[in-house]
């Protein structure tokens, strides 16, 4: 299996806002724990309202918390 | 493991239990020489209606019983993690979609029973076989994107 494209900075914006915990942001964008753990460790692309309402949690725009890295491998 | 992941495992046991019950009334029928329609549609009814009964009773025992081991672990308030996310939707959407390419495959197979001469209670049998083996297989695949993550 080829490497997701779409990176992000979930964890480290989770400890830089007082160490956030998953269920805490799971609870705050409605989505489970499991979605969360699956997208911190790359194994799932959000929608892209999941993603905006992620960076909106974290007060940060967009590019600050996903990036796409078009070097890799497709999923 | 979450609630969904409970909930497969509960019907792809169910389901597998099922087909076990049915593969053996088939061959019990076999060997008795009562292998005809009258019974092999009695049978059909007896898994469909186990199938919907046993599924709906699973799925609340299995919300009950977790909610209960929940409570006796953290003895808190049950904190029911029901929701079902954007992830969740389309993990069960790749499911159903495993499901009905085993169940096509296994209907194109069972009416490939009349190419070799066989009677329609053969090509029957096959499918509600065919049926419940390709709701088990999307189960393990739907297990499966759990596990791994997507």
């Amino acid at each position: 299996m080829g490497k997701n494209r779409v990176k992000n900075n979930i964890r480290k914006l989770r400890f830089s806002r007082d160490e956030m915990t998953q269920q805490q942001l799971a609870e705050k964008v409605g989505v489970t724990r499991q979605t969360i753990i699956a997208m911190e460790q790359e194994k799932y692309s959000p929608s892209l309202e999941l993603a905006f309402r992620i960076a909106l949690v974290f007060g940060v725009p967009l590019v600050e918390v996903f990036s796409y890295d078009a070097e890799a491998e497709p999923a | 493991m979450s609630f969904q992941e409970k909930n497969i495992t509960v019907t792809l046991v169910n389901f597998t239990l099922i087909l076990g019950f049915y593969l053996i009334r088939v061959f019990q029928m076999i060997q008795a020489g009562s292998f005809n329609s009258t019974n092999v549609f009695r049978l059909w009814g007896i898994i469909i209606a186990l199938a919907i009964v046993v599924t709906i009773l699973a799925t609340i025992l299995t919300h009950i019983f977790s909610n209960i081991i929940l409570v006796i672990k953290t003895k808190e308030e049950p904190h029911i993690e029901d929701i079902q996310d954007e992830r969740d939707n389309l993990i069960d959407l790749r499911g159903t979609k495993v499901t009905y390419t085993a169940s096509s495959i296994g209907v194109a197979l069972s009416m490939l029973t009349f190419v070799f001469g066989q009677p329609p209670l053969v090509m029957f049998t096959l499918l509600i076989f065919f049926g419940v083996l390709a709701q088990i297989i999307g189960d393990i695949s739907r297990l499966y994107l759990y596990r791994r993550g997507f």
